[in-house]
């Protein structure tokens, strides 16, 4: 970086101050930043780790105890827990390309010649002003036994479903709710990196006599990747972390059925009380995460 | 053979139309559904559940009913209140904590600092809920539980707002910050009073950033307030929803209320939000 004090004088003793006058205000202005850091996430973080190696009762009169893995052995030989582990991983492999795939879809349709384009995004965008609880109180409605949808059904001529008093069902209606809510935000994301996509190689695509279908495989999709890997990432994390759909509609039912992973650790330390299991399974989410997201980015990125 | 090819061209273009309306209407269904009902007597929703007929979508006669028993009866607008102040100075700390650091990280010249940027992004990337719980205890044991403060600190440490800045401030020319230091104005007086000037739009976004992280945190409010009258609107219109059965007149009327403030914000500001920096996904 060029500084016009470098220059006025003899170069190294100047260059020397400003460093140091440069320094001196980095510190100061990152302070309130680094220390937001520390406090709301390292520290956190760390007592996490630190809580989930003790153990204690209930209510706690009873100083905790060093458990070491104690927490982690015990949740690993709970099949319920195991069960909700591999719920909340199967959850993800469905809901995750799900609702990239169908936002990809919608994001290519409205890209090309449409009348009205405007008007169809912003109807689509419309639910995400809607805050989560807003939605998850209409979806609730709607979902009812005796609501519109069963309505409809039986209107046509089906049988009236349960949904999210059904085991079988809820966690499928816990997706539907989930990405009417996700699809119109991560459609907003591809669009600006289909419209990135030059014209002319669409243009060349043609011209080779390339069907629309082998173009979206093999020209839009390997040339969205980089928007399509953060946004995979992101709803992936979005979705590790899902919550209020499943507290507000199912709290976790029926027969354990829409537990997933944050909504049980949530449960064990304020229904249950167990502070340092919660913690513990808190650190087996963060964990399960992170290894999702690097997997993403090892399958997903830049061919060398 | 050139009318044949343009005349399927816009039969496909008007099938592509179909399609879009059809998904659109998808979207904008329920949504319309509550906000009419939401201007509905509870009676009559209840009643226009099923058997479907159009009296589901068309009311009898228009009523604020549930929107003045809601605010007045039911304390939601104590509610709504606390989510103003805790969003409001969420947004003002925020904004300055975010554009320091980021002033920091573009213009300051130090050594470590790619490092330093990397590492504030990262760590604000991990989503919140993931250490909710554990900094809810940590705070409880401070003396923040049931306090607004307790609400806006985690609002305050935005590490998409600090990117969006620090690219902001990158594309203004260092010739300026040299031309006022020959002045002798001072870093604080060339960030505040020169560079946050001419960055009207990286400072709307971040600041809808954090507004919107806020007005539509859920989990932090739930497990860190427990008296009513410190809770925030979502948790609020969440207890609404359990308790009282089926109460959908009030339960809609307080999503379109917590809907209103984002909706309108993002419509207003829509030409800078559609130039949000992170939705390109590039770098």
């Amino acid at each position: 970086m060029f500084n016009v004090l470098t220059t006025s004088r003899g170069a190294a003793p100047a260059r020397r101050r400003t460093t140091r006058h440069d320094l001196v205000w980095a510190m100061l202005f990152l302070a309130p930043a680094a220390i937001a850091l520390c406090v709301l996430r390292l520290l956190p973080t760390i007592s996490a780790v630190a809580s989930s190696l003790y153990k204690s009762f209930p209510g706690g009169i009873v100083t905790p105890t060093f458990a070491g893995a104690g927490n982690y052995l015990s949740l690993f030989g709970d099949p319920q827990f195991l069960g909700t582990i591999s719920r909340t991983i199967l959850f993800n492999l469905v809901i995750n390309p799900l609702q990239i795939g169908i936002a990809l879809l919608i994001a290519a349709l409205l890209v090309r010649r449409v009348h009205f384009a405007g008007l169809w995004r912003t109807l689509i965008f419309i639910p995400i002003t809607v805050p989560v609880v807003g939605s998850c109180v209409a979806w609730g409605a709607a979902l009812n036994p005796q609501g519109p949808i069963n309505a409809l059904l039986s209107a046509v001529g089906g049988t009236p479903q349960p949904f999210f008093n059904s085991p079988s069902q809820a966690l499928a209606s816990i997706i539907v709710v989930a990405s009417w809510i996700g699809i119109g935000y991560w459609m907003l994301f591809l669009i600006s990196g289909l419209e990135a996509i030059p014209e002319e190689i669409y243009e060349a695509a043609r011209l080779d006599r390339s069907g629309p279908i082998r173009t979206f495989f093999f020209i839009t999709v390997p040339l969205l990747r980089r928007p399509l890997l953060f946004v995979l990432v992101a709803d992936t994390v979005a979705n590790f972390v899902l919550f209020v759909p499943v507290q507000l509609l199912t709290q976790g039912g029926p027969q354990h059925s829409t537990n997933l992973l944050m909504y049980d650790a949530y449960e064990t330390t304020y229904t249950f009380g167990s502070v340092n299991t919660g913690a513990a399974e808190i650190v087996v989410l963060t964990t399960i995460m992170l290894a999702f997201v690097l997997l993403q980015f090892r399958l997903l990125r830049e061919p060398k | 053979m050139t009318t044949a090819r343009a005349f399927s061209a816009t039969r496909r273009s008007v099938g592509r139309t179909v399609l879009s309306a059809i998904i659109g209407a998808l979207f904008i269904v329920p949504a319309s559904w509550i906000l009419l009902d939401s201007f509905r007597p509870n009676q009559e929703v209840l009643s226009s559940l099923t058997p479907l007929s159009w009296d589901l979508i068309i009311p009898s006669h228009l009523t604020l009913e549930n929107y003045i028993d809601l605010l007045f009866q039911q304390g939601f607008g104590q509610s709504l209140l606390n989510s103003l102040i805790v969003c409001i100075a969420s947004v003002v700390v925020g904004l300055a904590i975010s554009s320091m650091a980021a002033y920091a990280l573009a213009v300051l010249d130090f050594r470590g600092r790619g490092l330093v940027f990397a590492i504030i992004v990262i760590s604000f990337m991990v989503p919140f809920e993931a250490i909710a719980i554990p900094l809810s205890q940590l705070f409880t044991t401070w003396g923040l539980a049931n306090t607004l403060i307790g609400l806006i600190l985690p609002g305050i440490g935005n590490g998409l707002a600090v990117f969006n800045l620090r690219q902001h401030f990158l594309g203004i020319p260092s010739s300026y910050r040299e031309a006022a230091m020959l002045d002798g104005a001072s870093e604080p007086r060339i960030l505040f009073a020169l560079y946050l000037r001419m960055s009207g739009s990286a400072i709307t976004n971040s600041g809808l950033l954090i507004f919107l992280g806020q007005w539509t945190a859920f989990l932090w409010p739930l497990i860190l307030i427990s008296n009513s009258s410190e809770q925030l609107a979502p948790v609020s219109l969440a207890n609404t929803f359990g308790e009282h059965g089926a109460n959908y007149g009030e339960n809609f009327a307080g999503a379109v209320l917590l809907a209103l403030i984002p909706a309108t914000t993002i419509f207003v500001l829509q030409r800078f939000f559609g130039r949000l920096s992170i939705a390109s996904g590039e770098k």
